[in-house]
């Protein structure tokens, strides 16, 4: 990216974060991420990435957009019925020029992953192939009023490690919102490579408004360090 | 009881925290809110505020989000402001329920501060510096205020870097906060400052208790046994 010109404007003050400058930018513009859930976490966060100039978006997504909710921050309800992919898509095309947006495609070949289904198995599964692939991913998984995200750059403890699995409360909007925005924060994090701590993961939990972070830790017997 | 739908949230800003707080208002389901906004969308604004898109480049951002608002959420009251200052405050308080603070601009949160204060109402206040969010809520007469914490705005500096996210993360936070208080609950930050970083994940609480002298909270200290704080 060059000093001048129409990015340049754009992302000043995204460029002033310390750690970030012209080479976290490039590392943004660079980046390919897949995005797993365009609902009412996947929404905010797919808003925040597309703004911050992360190169290109693949938005992954079977649902049809339902009414409420402010839309996710990005569907309005005429658009109830259709297929959120495109929607999304849409409205992320005009929340940002710099983006490419695109439908999820087996060859994609994403640099890495975001996490946002509203289903637990969904989330579970998106974020055991994205290990597999031995990509970077951010899983945020939502409680009632609260949830967590957890950080899993390439070889650090899985999600299965990281969090257990068990019946959970529906997600309140204000918490879906607050959830997403934290992991993208947390994926910014990872790709612009201002995560502290050489590879390692953590686990932010959301309870009652406050964020609470520790390192993640493999479990006996998990063999989540190996990739294939 | 008076049901979210009822209530009415004073939000000041349009920007890097109160769009998203705006938002969360309308996705629980608030049913009125008075913006406060006077700046027109500029370029850095689309790097990380979730109102605005490219279309809108060089409108009045309270026209931008009310447009934007109805929208998303067309059972959502909008009323926009454009001044809010120390004249306009204190009538625009009053007619709130609480008010959440989402201003970048010293001068405008203490007058935020002071209208709230005097008017017994709750005030949510968040503020931004690079990887660092603040949140504090207000409740007069029980805990301490932004005068309480720093005794008045500080000179105005460069403008900081600003990381979309993690603004919209503290938006979306004081969102949830104003649905806690407009449902009866107890307030997550009242009297607790929340200073989260996002890079090291480290949060702390710092308790804030009214300052001795201080010029806002004095005049309402003896008001708390009235109620005052608390939503009718």
């Amino acid at each position: 990216m060059s000093d001048g010109g129409p990015e340049a404007s754009r992302f000043a003050r995204l460029r002033l974060v310390p750690g970030v400058g012209a080479a976290g930018l490039q590392l943004l513009r660079a980046a390919r991420v897949h995005v797993v859930g365009a609902g009412a976490m996947g929404g905010p966060a797919l808003l925040y990435l597309a703004q911050a100039g992360v190169g290109t978006l693949f938005v992954d997504d079977g649902e049809d957009v339902d009414a409420g909710g402010a839309g996710a921050w990005l569907y309005d309800p005429q658009q109830a019925g259709r297929p959120r992919l495109f929607a999304a898509a849409e409205v992320l095309g005009r929340a940002s020029r710099f983006t490419r947006i695109r439908g999820y495609a087996s060859d994609a070949a994403p640099t890495a992953t975001l996490v946002c289904a509203q289903r637990e198995p969904v989330a579970r599964a998106a974020s055991e192939r994205a290990r597999l692939a031995g990509l970077a991913h951010v899983v945020a998984f939502g409680d009632g009023e609260g949830g967590g995200v957890v950080t899993i750059p390439s070889g650090a403890p899985c999600i299965r490690c990281a969090v257990e699995p068990g019946a959970r409360f529906p997600l309140r909007p204000a918490a879906a919102a607050a959830l997403g925005t934290l992991a993208a924060v947390e994926l910014l994090l990872v790709v612009a490579r201002l995560l502290p701590g050489k590879g390692a993961g953590r686990r932010t939990d959301l309870l009652d408004g406050w964020p609470s972070t520790r390192p993640t830790a493999r479990r006996p017997g998990c063999d989540c360090h190996v990739v294939y | 009881m008076i049901t979210l739908r009822g209530r009415t949230v004073l939000v000041v800003g349009a920007g890097g925290l109160g769009g998203p707080a705006l938002l969360a208002l309308a996705s629980a389901g608030v049913g009125r809110v008075v913006l406060a906004e006077s700046g027109a969308v500029q370029d850095s604004d689309l790097a990380g505020q979730p109102l605005f898109l490219e279309a809108e480049l060089g409108e009045p951002r309270g026209a931008a989000a009310a447009r934007r608002l109805a929208a998303l959420a067309p059972g959502l009251e909008v009323e926009v402001v454009a001044a809010f200052g120390e004249e306009t405050a204190a009538g625009l308080v009053r007619a709130a329920d609480l008010v959440v603070d989402g201003s970048n601009h010293f001068p405008t949160m203490f007058h935020a501060n002071d209208a709230a204060l005097a008017a017994g109402k709750p005030l949510l206040h968040g503020g931004l510096l690079h990887f660092t969010l603040h949140l504090l809520t207000v409740l007069p007469g029980a805990t301490g205020c932004l005068r309480c914490l720093f005794e008045g705005p500080p000179s105005p500096g460069p403008e900081p870097g600003l990381l979309g996210p993690l603004a919209g993360l503290g938006g979306a936070l004081l969102g949830a906060e104003a649905v806690r208080l407009l449902e009866g609950r107890p307030g997550a930050y009242a009297g607790r400052l929340l200073v989260h970083e996002a890079r090291s994940g480290r949060s702390r609480a710092v308790p804030l208790k009214p300052r001795p002298g201080c010029p806002a909270c004095g005049p309402v200290q003896g008001a708390r046994a009235a109620g005052a704080g608390a939503l009718a």
